[in-house]
């Protein structure tokens, strides 16, 4: 339990300082955050009558302390290029991207978890290295790279699958493939590894002195040990897919944050990409925390500590 | 420090045949360079309701011995390449994988020597006994929960209503090997091979689960197997006694005997390099040199090229197992024994 609350305190300290250096960096990256708002015959006065009307001549520390003040209250403003309510955005594009990341995930450990398993109960035969060698291309090629590959095999070629769009199933498809391909080559090697060295353990000889069947040994024993390992990075493979979404988002034309987040930072549009830096970062130090939650439920040793 | 049991009461009846009996054993490891022997025959009988010490050396093949009973060894690179282990008429080597898992625990049992890995860290240590109770008998879930409870409470753990819900990193080194015990003897065994049952664990500890391992041999009345280095260990428990030196059995004898008159050299160096109360002794003598390893093995008696005693006939012929004047040993030119 004490050290659930001190991983939720270290959460919260890097959500507050993650948040200040968002909205430095942003402002600090240079451009004209006004470019696409006014009109290209605005005059230099009415620009610098616009910037003082939405406070960015104030000190940066103040805008800070405002938008934060706001953000509090539940106002999370509106878009600079098109005044567009960014709650709105997050409701739409947010939905969008929770699709395809919960596919990606599923599929990270619906297929990595067992291939590592048959991998590592077939260690050193065919099998295991043909698992191998996919787990090395897997992490070997980019996701900008594979996405192309996906799009020419199986929508230009084949014909099988729409090349973008959203958001029906078969559109689904080819992004979060691509989406969880690391991940899945990751956790292959993650699981085969865990499994093996808990093959080894002295307790397993201990389970086999006690009769019990190598099914069970395997399925249940090591399976659970290797799985601590397995749970504890699967914080990571959610950053993984929320940085990951950037790209593939943009690719295959999936309405997702990530590409609400690109055409944002592209456009200097402060508050939107501050607001979505921040969902994105929020989910990521989330999901590492609740992998510690896990982490300590599945290991007993840590349980009670 | 070492005192005889003085009660121990040499083999048991006259007339009973032994329980288990292995019959030229031979374990092998593959190396790149091909097999290698580190069990080398080894012939050996445990007698019903007797407590049978293997001594020896680590590296000398005592836990491959033990291994190769249960059929557990690391296969591969580690197999049985030749000869029997009898039990009640069956060779437990031409077994069936699931003839044998009934053999284990349910008549056969081991405990090894560090209970710390030798527990499965992220189940409850109920859950465990519980699943291996169910694995062998048709019972409940609670019936397999009370065996547990009293067992654990029949092998000295406190409280075992509680303490059965514990996970082995709660427990103490000598409460793990007490779990480890009561594992292995919740369906009431025959044999209990017990691998150097002490050796990680505190002095103190080391003498409570000794007499924890005797009590419950006794009041089973079952056989037991126990491996050791230490002969401390060996003259207050066992009951027989066989010496282990590079793979075979150089030496067998009631305890009393063997402690009193050792006749193989490497017996009598083992008891030279044994710290003795009555005996008062500058310095402990080690014996010289090591195991040569497996590969290397002298064409005579392995033990010619530290034994102080050795003669031509040690370098060129192989000693076979004799029995003379009631005892058994693999020695040419065996000399009475002096504590120097």
């Amino acid at each position: 339990m004490r050290r659930i609350a001190s991983r939720t305190v270290y959460t919260v300290i890097v959500l507050v300082l993650s948040s200040i250096a968002v909205f430095y960096a942003i402002r600090l990256s240079g451009g004209d955050a006004l470019a696409a708002r006014l009109p290209a015959s605005a005059t230099a006065e009415q620009r610098e009558a616009f910037r003082e009307l939405i406070g960015l001549n104030d000190a940066i520390y103040v805008q800070y302390f405002d938008y934060v003040g706001r953000l509090v209250t539940g106002d999370l403003g509106n878009s600079l290029t098109n005044n567009a309510s960014i709650s709105a955005m997050l409701v739409e594009h947010g939905r969008n991207s929770l699709i395809l990341g919960v596919a990606s995930f599923f599929l990270v450990f619906a297929i990595g978890v067992p291939l590592g398993i048959l991998a590592s109960v077939r260690r050193n035969t065919w099998t295991d290295g043909g698992i191998m060698s996919f787990s090395v291309a897997a992490m070997a090629v980019p996701n900008f790279w594979l996405a192309l590959l996906g799009v020419w095999l199986f929508a230009s070629t084949l014909r099988l699958l729409p090349s973008a769009g959203c958001c029906s199933p078969r559109q689904l498809v080819l992004p979060a493939v691509v989406l969880a391909m690391e991940g899945i080559a990751l956790t292959v090697r993650m699981t085969r590894s865990a499994m093996l060295e808990n093959l080894s353990q002295d307790f397993v000889r201990t389970l086999r002195a006690g009769g019990l069947s190598e099914l069970r040994i395997v399925g249940k024993h090591v399976f659970r040990n290797a799985l601590v390992p397995v749970i504890s990075l699967a914080g990571l493979r959610i950053g993984q897919i929320v940085g990951y979404a950037l790209v593939v988002e943009t690719i295959f034309g999936w309405p997702g944050l990530g590409q609400v987040l690109v055409n944002a930072v592209l456009r200097r549009d402060y508050p939107v990409a501050q607001f979505f830096s921040l969902v994105l970062i929020t989910v990521v130090v989330l999901s590492n925390w609740l992998a510690d939650i896990g982490y300590t439920l599945a290991n007993p040793r840590l349980r009670r500590t | 420090m070492p005192e005889v049991a003085s009660d121990s009461t040499a083999i048991s009846a006259a007339g009973a045949g032994p329980i288990l009996s292995m019959r030229g054993l031979r374990t092998s490891v593959s190396t790149r360079d091909g097999a290698v022997d580190v069990v080398r025959g080894v012939s050996l009988d445990l007698y019903p309701n007797e407590v049978l010490c293997l001594v020896g050396e680590s590296g000398c093949g005592k836990t491959i011995t033990a291994l190769s009973i249960m059929r557990l060894l690391p296969t591969p690179p580690v197999r049985v390449r030749d000869g029997q282990i009898l039990f009640r008429d069956r060779d437990l080597l031409g077994l069936s994988d699931r003839e044998m898992r009934k053999v284990r625990s349910e008549e056969i049992s081991m405990i090894f020597q560090d209970p710390l890995t030798s527990l499965d860290p992220v189940f409850s240590i109920g859950s465990v006994m519980t699943e291996v109770i169910k694995t062998h008998r048709d019972v409940s879930r609670s019936v397999a929960h009370q065996m547990s409870v009293d067992i654990l409470d029949a092998v000295g753990i406190p409280d075992p209503h509680r303490r059965i819900n514990s996970y082995p990193h709660e427990l103490s080194g000598g409460m793990r090997q007490r779990v480890m015990i009561g594992m292995a003897l919740v369906l009431d065994p025959e044999i209990l091979v017990a691998d150097e049952p002490t050796t990680a664990l505190d002095v103190t500890v080391q003498a409570q689960i000794l007499e924890q391992l005797l009590e419950e041999q006794r009041e089973r009345q079952m056989s037991m197997l126990l491996i050791t280095h230490d002969l401390a260990i060996v003259a207050s428990v066992a009951d027989r006694v066989a010496v282990m030196y590079a793979g075979e059995i150089v030496e067998e004898a009631p305890v009393h005997e063997l402690f009193e008159d050792p006749k193989h050299p490497y017996t009598q160096g083992l008891l030279r390099a044994l710290p003795h109360a009555s005996i008062k002794r500058d310095v402990l003598v080690p014996i010289p040199g090591r195991v040569p390893p497996p590969q290397m093995m002298p064409p005579g008696c392995y033990f010619a090229p530290r034994c102080p005693d050795a003669i031509e006939l040690c370098w060129d012929g192989h000693p076979e197992h004799f029995d003379r004047d009631g005892r058994t040993y693999r020695c040419f030119n065996s000399q009475p024994f002096h504590q120097r």
